[in-house]
């Protein structure tokens, strides 16, 4: 639950815009690459990410091959 | 901009690379820089601050950033970043802020110390507010810093 507290200080509420920033790109590489090497095609995780095939295969495919992760390519 | 960085200060952000890559963070940020500035500059093991101490500092700030909102990230383990990071816009800002420390000192090459100033330069974003969660003097600090670099 997302506690929108309006005496919050902004410091508080702008440092916590950068750390879930921060944790969200952390939890998407590792999720994906977990997705992939469960044999999930590209397709089906740029659907579960709501963005296209092109983008999520742009944002992850160096990575995951330099990690060594096999891909399939549909 | 890297002609006036000294040996020890080019290892610095090279040692800020491998920090982000070790936290598996996509980009340098200022707080890799303040990692890889730890265990070359006194001022910061002196302040309580080694690399752990740092590293502790960096993780108290972000559990309580997330906190703020009600979100926990306890039991999340990164996954390694095979590819090189790149340079966010805090750590550019920061190694501009210590080139233009140095300038306003008055001196030729660009030490450690010099970009340690940089780092500590903003008042508001992670850097400060992890020194801040570590009740370290973020003013002290840069006074000692400065006189490490006068001696």
């Amino acid at each position: 639950m997302i506690d929108f507290d309006a005496r919050r200080d902004p410091a508080d509420g702008l440092a916590a815009v950068v750390a879930l920033r921060r944790l969200a790109d952390q939890v998407e590489d590792s999720e994906v690459a977990r997705a992939l090497q469960d044999g999930w095609t590209w397709s089906l995780v740029a659907e579960a990410l709501g963005v296209t095939r092109q983008a999520v295969h742009k944002k992850h495919a160096k990575r995951l091959k330099a990690l060594g992760i096999e891909t399939r390519r549909r | 901009m890297f002609e006036r960085f000294s040996h020890d200060a080019r290892e610095v952000v090279k040692g800020a690379e491998a920090e982000a890559r070790e936290l598996g963070s996509p980009a340098i940020e200022a707080e890799h820089l303040l990692l890889a500035l730890a265990d070359r500059v006194a001022a910061l093991p002196a302040a309580g601050l080694d690399h752990d101490g740092v590293l502790a500092a960096l993780d108290a700030e972000r559990d309580r950033s997330l906190a703020a909102v009600g979100v926990s990230a306890s039991g999340f383990e990164p996954s390694p970043l095979p590819t090189k990071p790149k340079f966010a816009t805090s750590a550019k800002s920061a190694l501009e802020l210590a080139l233009r420390e140095a300038l306003a000192r008055g001196d030729k090459r660009i030490l450690p110390g010099h970009v340690l100033l940089g780092v500590l330069r903003p008042q508001a974003g992670t850097v400060p507010r992890a020194l801040q969660q570590a009740g370290v003097d973020r003013d002290e600090l840069r006074a000692r810093t400065e006189a490490e670099l006068d001696s």
